[in-house]
């Protein structure tokens, strides 16, 4: 019982931080770039103030579009309640593992890019065309990753994963760990569309990808759908923290192993989120027809997490 | 101490070790897969800096583990050379040149990358009896030596600039050194030393004959050199 009540409370302040981490990247990349920027916590703000407006959809849109926003952050909130975000526990029933997580959020991707076909707007189905190329080119990756780490420990269960990293750290040094990790990391910027992949603060036609998918929402629709690509961001961050660096992630249900375990990740989440900022003060938007080539980079580095880790053992 | 707690010990440190020079061989395999991402020279001439620092580090790791404090002379000379001299060398090089055009290789990113992960592959595949028949423990950095030389193999095939090209002779150098390292806990120093007097040499012959193409051709693109021009 107490088992489950954990879980849900894990999933629930996954949910609940998703706009506080959005916010901070937002917050601390206007600090660096010598703005005074909006406080971490404006993305409640807004969240609520949608919630509070009025919906306006198209005359030409079917249910698909109604429906979309939902089954995002659904989606997206099954999962966060499938990744070890507090506690990892080993348990012989697997609900859902890194496949499950990993084609969940796809899951909601593909129908965000229905959706932005949908109304038939230009803009939507030119950000849905080019969301579709750049997941296309990113899954190769994230399975391969996915491989590497699941050849580490023998299974691709989360918990599994992470009780094999803390019982062996020096793996975790290891080749195989830390390009599987960069790997990841360029998957997580193409996924949630940050820099230099698509670039999350602009609204201009010609470059942006995810913004363009979802120009037609507004309201309370626009609302869950800002929600679940934060919630999205959080869910890879921790991915990457916690399979990563799992030391701090609480093994069992103690009121203290659960403490720390939540100061330890939002302390990791800081830093990847600090890190995020960083790259994204200094790199510029890669131009379209060179994101492949940075995509290919990370499925080179994929590829060769599986090799040290397959081949060389 | 209990002769246990010894094994036990030591077994951790060769793990550790064979760790660390693992760490640093992908480390230098990484330097010279950016050489095939990255367009612009002065990108080249930092992977190679960060490439020699790299092989200077596992050196020396060899040495400490190793217990052979002549690596430490030849992890030093390694720093001086390498790591400041020639990267110094290739930026005046680059700075006399002028300003070039980003580099067209004949074989687009993509293309390279991938080539360049099967390329590892066939090291992984070739090295596997090698690696299966010793017991050092660095075995785990053969792989990735003969990984590195394949890969600078190709950047010399694969690029058109005389100065890239020296580059990626200056990297399969590099490889041959780290393999020297991990597979026999490096040469005699004098051989060593012979070595470096010869990349140094090889590197000063190799600017000179860049630089007269410059003057001759007023472009450094190798391209230029199937025809004639006098």
């Amino acid at each position: 019982m107490t088992r489950y009540l954990v879980l849900a409370g894990q999933t629930l302040v996954a949910v609940a931080l998703a706009p506080a981490l959005a916010g901070f990247i937002r917050w601390l990349k206007a600090r660096l770039q010598g703005r005074r920027g909006a406080p971490p916590w404006q993305p409640y703000f807004d969240v609520r103030k949608l919630f509070g407006k009025e919906a306006v959809v198209s005359h030409t849109a079917s249910w698909i579009f109604k429906a979309t926003p939902f089954l995002v952050f659904g989606t997206t909130v099954v999962v966060a309640s499938l990744v070890p975000v507090v506690v990892a526990q080993v348990s012989p029933f697997v609900v859902g593992d890194l496949f499950a997580a990993v084609y969940l959020l796809l899951l909601g991707t593909f129908f965000l890019a229905l959706a932005g076909l949908d109304t038939g707007s230009p803009f939507g189905g030119m950000g849905a065309s080019r969301e579709m190329t750049v997941v296309a080119l990113t899954e190769p990756t994230v399975a391969l990753s996915i491989v590497a780490l699941a050849l580490n420990a023998g299974s691709t269960s989360f918990s599994q994963i992470v009780a094999h990293t803390l019982t062996q750290p020096s793996a975790a040094l290891g080749p195989g760990h830390l390009l599987a990790f960069a790997a990841l990391f360029i998957v997580t910027l193409a996924e949630t569309g940050r820099l230099p992949v698509d670039n999350p603060s602009t609204h201009l036609e010609l470059t942006m990808i995810h913004e363009a998918m979802v120009l037609e929402y507004s309201g309370p629709y626009l609302a869950l759908i800002e929600w679940g690509a934060a919630l999205k961001l959080l869910v890879f961050l921790t991915l990457a923290a916690n399979l990563f660096m799992p030391w701090g992630i609480a093994l069992s249900l103690a009121p203290m192993a659960l403490l720390i375990g939540l100061v330890s990740v939002i302390a990791k989440l800081g830093v990847l989120a600090a890190a995020i900022a960083v790259l994204e003060t200094r790199v510029a938007k890669l131009r379209l027809f060179r994101v492949p080539e940075l995509l290919s980079v990370s499925f080179v580095l994929a590829l060769l997490a599986v090799m040290s880790t397959f081949l060389a053992r | 101490m209990t002769l246990e707690t010894l094994e036990t010990l030591e077994t951790m440190m060769d793990a550790m070790f064979s760790q660390l020079v693992m760490l640093g061989g992908s480390g230098m395999l990484l330097t010279g897969l950016i050489v095939l991402w990255r367009k612009h020279v002065p990108a080249y001439i930092s992977a190679y800096r960060w490439q020699a620092w790299l092989l200077a580090a596992v050196t020396a790791t060899v040495g400490y583990f190793g217990g052979d404090w002549r690596l430490y002379v030849v992890a030093g000379v390694l720093v001086a050379l390498k790591g400041i001299a020639i990267p110094a060398l290739l930026r005046a090089m680059q700075l006399r040149f002028g300003k070039q055009p980003q580099i067209t290789p004949y074989v687009n990113t993509e293309t390279s990358l991938l080539v360049a992960g099967l390329l590892v592959l066939f090291a992984y595949v070739l090295a596997r009896p090698w690696v299966a028949v010793t017991d050092l423990p660095t075995r785990e950095g053969l792989p990735l030596a003969m990984a590195l030389l394949f890969v600078s193999l190709f950047i010399i095939v694969s690029r058109r600039k005389a100065i890239t090209q020296v580059i990626g002779f200056l990297m399969l150098e590099n490889a041959i050194a780290l393999l020297a390292a991990v597979g026999t806990y490096g040469v005699p120093l004098l051989v060593e030393v012979g070595v470096f007097l010869d990349a140094l040499m090889g590197f000063l012959v190799m600017q000179i004959f860049a630089y007269q193409i410059h003057d001759t051709f007023d472009t450094i693109d190798v391209e230029q050199l199937t025809r004639l021009r006098h």
